[in-house]
């Protein structure tokens, strides 16, 4: 195959460090939680309280969800990470260029950058990370998916690597941003998968130092850390000994440790106790949104009722979601009426389809052939009753979104819908979506871009993977729509991008698919002694590079 | 130690008047058990004579209110008025009890009389069986039933029932081994009475008096087991009133709105208490009648 | 004692049946419930994982082979010592396990421990006290029994962590670490242990051997702890074999509340991630210190009730 001939370094995708560190100077620090009130203190142990799921494997490869992605970020790096307004920016890749045809893309790497285990990071690494992620025997999903337009790693020199495409991607360098491709050694990897998940090694701030499962994950300092991210702030990072990363799955149990002073860092805060936080200057919020997807219930327009549209509108417009969020949630999660996150800047909002009319429903649904009633109230069509299944995942769902359910619910009686909730535990849900036994579903997604609509929104994706699994659980089949999506994540004419997005979001927000909630809700809590703790604009994991301890 | 002769003596005085000196008239503590099941029994039948509203009513606009005069009990997470949910959810809580110490026990004492009087083997095959039951922790017999047949009220009865069934067997087992090896059954044996008859006029009585304490403590536990599994989530399913549920639930917002446990938490502890103080009051009047 | 020999053999023998038994009922229960171990392998339920890789797990986990094929060769491994390999924690079941299991018995043993003095002193309190003692007694055993762990526990660390502040409220290592779970579990037993207690508490106080001891002479002191509280404890023995199966019911619910390490925790997600090889190991555990623990309460049965003694052979 002959070498690719690539373009001269064009401005706009060539980001240079200089330019990177002036910007994130310039621009105010949005994602920061805290503004350093005092001078950064070296020392300490912090203690991290986590809410979600312990991972089974500490390296982010295998698998890969959101869980493993915190911790990863304490000790992984990326190739390109994002500022605070989601421009990509270096990290562990100093520079990158992509060819006219978009087949191949071109990475300069940092020369100086050293794993934790001695094996120096150099181009031959990020060929024996990628090759880790695509091998069916990491069993790895997320970055799996990421990475699944590459088919080859050219090693141009030591530190220049050469990334070979099936099909241009414009979602490449966001996909690489996230810490489930991150950069191990390769030496590490060659280890059996039981010690690498045990303690990955990565070019990170901290280094795995014990596991004790079921109990805590031991982090300790990186003594010879050099590669923060382009927009990091200070010097001589990290500043802590060590963080001791605890798992307490019960939620009023993790914020009692937070305010005994046991943890000085929790996640998963639940909304009642945010509120109450406030009025406590001891404990800071740090709210940050995860990217991709808002947290939405999806319709099944694949079978009946819900494939006739106009069942479809009358119930997203029979039911008031507005108050609930408003009372369940204490005002610490805004309403969304978009099918992505806040945070990502082609977010699409369209509040006007979502306002409540249940006379306008009332009519909907007697033109659509369920205009009788039951003893009971409900819906009738042909002897059969408007019946919706609805399966909640107790493992996702947190309480107040469980609640919220039930109101749905409520509302959703008077308008004659007989809504069946079914809680789940993680295995039974992933089945029961498998079969094809719902008609409302609500699944986070996290993924960096606006390229998470393909995967959730592209009829390929109706076709369950050899698991069962399949990520268009609304079962959206539009060829309008698909081309749209596939159009938009080869293109890389930003405008181009921009509008398709746009029409793709209008298309699933018109078609009455989903019925959007808010933000993936992602609250920290943190003791007022804890300085310069900020989320990666990335996934929004915190990073604890910059943090410090006053005491 | 004449403090502990005295208090030797105060037992038996309270035990006389326990057992002998009331008779059958019932004792104060007896009649609020009685009126607090009655009150239950009315609300399991008809909920709508004590509480007259809808137990699933959402109302947004008035979540996580105090008890005050116009909720009584306070109003939960999404604006449902408590009382009028505690009343509602004694039917499914009572069934909940019953069903499952009824299930529980009905195996049970087949298992434990099977194993108490059989000849050796059975006594040995039996009791294997029991114990394998019984080696198995509760819960996850719970847990694989109800992944099973999926979440709801009625599985998890079931799945209560036969998690507590081999702690009852064991019990019955070695009162019935207790009772049958006692100085009467021997009389018994050497006037030539047939088995059978030993069973029905001797063991039967003995056992049921120590199965009533069982049964009643047993209400109240199934209740819990519930609630715990409603606690990891697999219990009853939303929206139901079921008192455990309501526990679960409110659990959450403990620190900031404790009357969302304290009611459904009192009715639970109520009507256990209730059910054993009434369950030993008949099995003493048994007792000094026999 | 040729009987008593015999009578060990066959007690050795059920020990293994019931183990055989239970892994059995495990193994099968697990694998035809909806949910597949080999996306327990993949990184837990709903991985996207590939053919490629699913093909290659099954074929490695040997999950391509007929169900009953694969029991036999768990059975054939078991016979050996090896529980295999764990699904979902990429180790070994028995590493997996050893890393627990400590935690849960020492929680175990702890909570019995403590339920056993609650009841006693209860006990022995309200009997002194005339009858409003009693009443109070017998009131609290009723409260406490109907408490549930995971309700308890949260009203424990707000007024023990929150409130007064002098105990963690989740678990820490060291022995101020344990006091809030082992007080969450001993409280609902020591209330279900009382309250069987008091009935035979009762029953004992009057029985003739009372009187007879009453009547040689023998101190009060040494008739209620060597008569009274000894008869009154015998069905309460009895249960502790069931209690402390049902402790580790307890511990799914109190590890996941204090955030404690141990079998509880790790059974409730295995089972939730369908990893059929953990479940059953932890399974396997429990039944065996379950048996052991019945051995112990029928040794302490003889030995408290002479009566008992004479049954035996």
């Amino acid at each position: 195959m002959p070498s690719r001939r690539f373009s001269r370094p064009r401005a706009a995708v060539v980001v240079t460090a200089a330019v990177a560190l002036l910007l994130a100077a310039c621009s105010p620090g949005g994602g920061t939680a805290s503004e350093p009130s005092s001078e950064p203190v070296a020392g300490g142990t912090l203690t991290y309280a986590s809410g979600d799921a312990e991972p089974s494997c500490l390296d982010p490869h295998v698998g890969g969800n959101y869980p493993q992605a915190l911790i990863a970020t304490q000790y992984l790096e990326s190739l390109v990470s994002l500022d605070d307004d989601g421009e990509v920016i270096p990290w562990l890749a100093t520079e990158w260029t992509e060819s006219d045809d978009g087949m191949a893309w071109e990475f300069s790497l940092r020369d100086d950058v050293t794993f934790t285990d001695g094996t120096p990071f150099d181009a031959a690494a990020v060929a024996a990370n990628i090759a880790h992620v695509q091998d069916p025997a990491t069993a790895s999903s997320t970055g799996y998916l990421a990475l699944a337009k590459i088919t080859d790693v050219v090693a141009v020199d030591d530190h220049t690597v050469r990334l070979e495409l099936s099909a241009p991607d414009s979602a490449l360098l966001e996909s690489l941003s996230q810490v489930w491709v991150a950069m191990e050694s390769p030496k590490a990897l060659e280890r059996s998968q039981e010690d690498n998940c045990a303690a990955p090694v990565g070019t990170g701030p901290f280094v795995v130092d014990e596991w004790e499962r079921q109990d805590s994950v031991t982090l300790v300092r990186n003594d010879d850390y050099n590669s923060p991210p382009a927009d990091a702030e200070g010097t001589g990072l990290p500043y802590l000994d060590s963080i001791v990363w605890r798992f307490i799955p019960d939620s009023a149990s993790r914020y009692a440790a937070l305010q005994s002073g046991e943890a000085q860092v929790i996640d998963n805060a639940q909304p009642d106790t945010i509120k109450s936080a406030e009025s406590d200057d001891a404990i800071e919020e740090l709210d940050a949104p995860r990217p991709g997807a808002s947290n939405r219930i999806e319709l099944n327009s694949g079978k009946a009722p819900f494939d006739d549209e106009r069942v479809r509108e009358a119930f997203i417009r029979s039911v008031n979601v507005d108050d609930g969020i408003q009372s369940l949630f204490f005002g610490t999660a805004e309403r969304s009426y978009s099918p992505l996150s806040s945070v990502e800047p082609l977010g699409l909002s369209l509040p006007d389809l979502f306002t409540v009319d249940t006379d306008a429903a009332a009519n909907l649904l007697d033109e659509a052939g369920w205009a009788e009633r039951d003893a009971d109230g409900y819906r009738v069509k042909d002897g059969k009753r408007l019946t919706l299944d609805f399966p909640v995942s107790t493992n996702q769902s947190i309480p107040a979104e469980q609640s919220l359910f039930e109101q749905i619910q409520a509302d959703a009686k008077t308008a004659g819908f007989e809504v069946n909730l079914h809680p789940l535990d993680l295995s039974s849900w992933y089945g029961a979506l498998a079969e094809n036994d719902y008609d409302l579903v609500s699944a986070p997604y996290t993924k960096v871009g606006p390229d998470v609509l393909r995967i959730l929104y592209h009829s390929d994706s109706i076709t369950p993977a050899p698991s069962g699994y399949f990520a268009n659980l609304a079962q959206v089949d539009d060829a309008a729509l698909d081309d749209l999506l596939t159009r938009a994540s080869a293109t890389s004419n930003a405008d181009d991008r921009e509008s398709m997005y746009e029409q793709a979001q209008r298309i699933v927000l018109d078609g009455y698919y989903i019925l959007p909630l808010y933000d993936q809700q992602n609250h920290f809590l943190y003791s007022s002694a804890v300085q310069g703790l900020r989320a990666m604009p990335t996934v929004s994991t915190p990073t604890f590079a910059g943090a410090w301890l006053v005491s | 130690m004449s403090g502990l002769r005295a208090a030797v003596d105060r037992a038996a005085v309270v035990r006389a008047a326990v057992v002998h000196g009331t008779g059958f008239r019932p004792t104060a503590a007896e009649a609020v058990a009685g009126l607090v099941l009655l009150l239950v029994l009315v609300a399991a039948l008809w909920p709508g004579l004590l509480a007259p509203g809808d137990p699933l009513a959402t109302s947004p606009a008035d979540a996580f209110q105090a008890p005050s005069p116009a909720h009584l009990f306070g109003t939960d997470e999404s604006g449902r008025d408590i009382y009028t949910r505690v009343v509602h959810g004694a039917r499914d809580s009572l069934l909940i009890g019953v069903l499952a110490t009824g299930i529980g026990i009905g195996l049970a004492t087949v298992l434990g009389f099977v194993a108490g009087l059989g000849p050796r083997w059975l006594d040995f095959g039996t009791t294997r069986l029991v114990e394998v039951l019984f080696a198995f922790p509760g819960l996850l017999l719970a847990l694989l039933f109800i992944v099973v047949t999926g979440p709801g009220v009625l599985s998890s009865t079931i799945a209560v029932g036969l998690a507590t069934a081999p702690g009852y067997a064991r019990i019955i087992r070695s009162q019935v081994r207790r009772t049958a090896s006692a100085e009467f059954i021997e009389a018994a044996r050497v006037l030539g009475r047939g088995r059978l008859w030993i069973v029905a006029r001797h063991i039967l009585p003995n056992v049921t008096a120590a199965l009533f304490v069982l049964a009643t403590l047993g209400l109240g536990q199934a209740i819990i087991w519930v609630s715990s599994l409603s606690y990891l989530g697999l219990g009853a399913v939303p929206p139901a009133a079921e008192w455990g549920a309501m526990l679960a639930a409110g659990r959450t917002y403990i620190a900031n709105f404790w009357w969302m446990t304290f009611f459904p938490g009192l009715a639970i502890v109520a009507s256990a208490a209730a059910a054993t103080v009434i369950g030993r009051g008949i099995q003493k009047r048994n007792r000094s009648a026999a | 004692m040729p009987g008593y020999r015999r009578w060990l053999l066959l007690r050795a023998g059920g020990v293994v049946f019931v183990l055989w038994a239970a892994a059995t009922i495990t193994f099968f229960a697990l694998r035809l419930i909806p949910g597949d171990p080999a996306e327990a392998i993949l990184g837990g339920p709903g991985s996207q994982a590939g053919p490629e890789a699913l093909e290659q797990v099954r074929r490695e986990y040997g999950l391509d082979q007929p169900l009953v094929v694969q029991y036999l060769t768990y059975l054939g491994r078991l016979v050996t010592g090896d529980l295999g390999q764990s699904y979902s924690l990429h180790k070994p079941v028995a590493t997996a396990i050893g890393e627990q299991f400590g935690a849960t018995l020492t929680l175990a043993l702890c909570s019995l421990v403590l339920a056993w003095a609650l009841a006693c002193g209860l006990a022995a309190w309200s009997v002194r006290g005339g009858r409003v003692a009693w009443a109070i007694g017998s009131g609290l055993e009723l409260v406490a029994a109907a408490v549930p762990h995971f309700w308890l526990a949260t009203v424990l660390i707000l007024f023990f962590s929150l409130t007064l502040g002098i105990l963690p409220p989740v678990s820490v290592p060291g022995p101020l670490g344990i006091v809030l779970p082992a007080l969450t579990m001993a409280i609902p037993l020591a209330g279900f242990l009382g309250q069987v207690m008091r009935e035979s508490l009762l029953t004992a106080m009057e029985s003739p051997f009372v009187t007879t001891a009453r009547a040689r002479g023998e101190s009060e002191v040494r008739i209620f702890w060597r008569h009274t509280l000894r008869h009154a404890a015998i069905p309460a023995i009895g249960l502790s074999g069931w209690a402390f199966g049902s402790l580790i019911s307890g511990a799914v619910v109190v590890e996941s509340v204090f955030a404690r390490q141990g079998l509880g925790r790790s059974l409730l997600s295995a089972v939730q991630l369908r990893d059929v090889t953990l479940v059953t190991g932890i399974v396997l555990v429990v039944a065996l210190a379950y048996t052991v623990m019945t051995l112990v309460t029928d040794l302490a049965d003889r030995a408290v009730d002479p009566r008992r003694r004479a049954v035996v052979e």
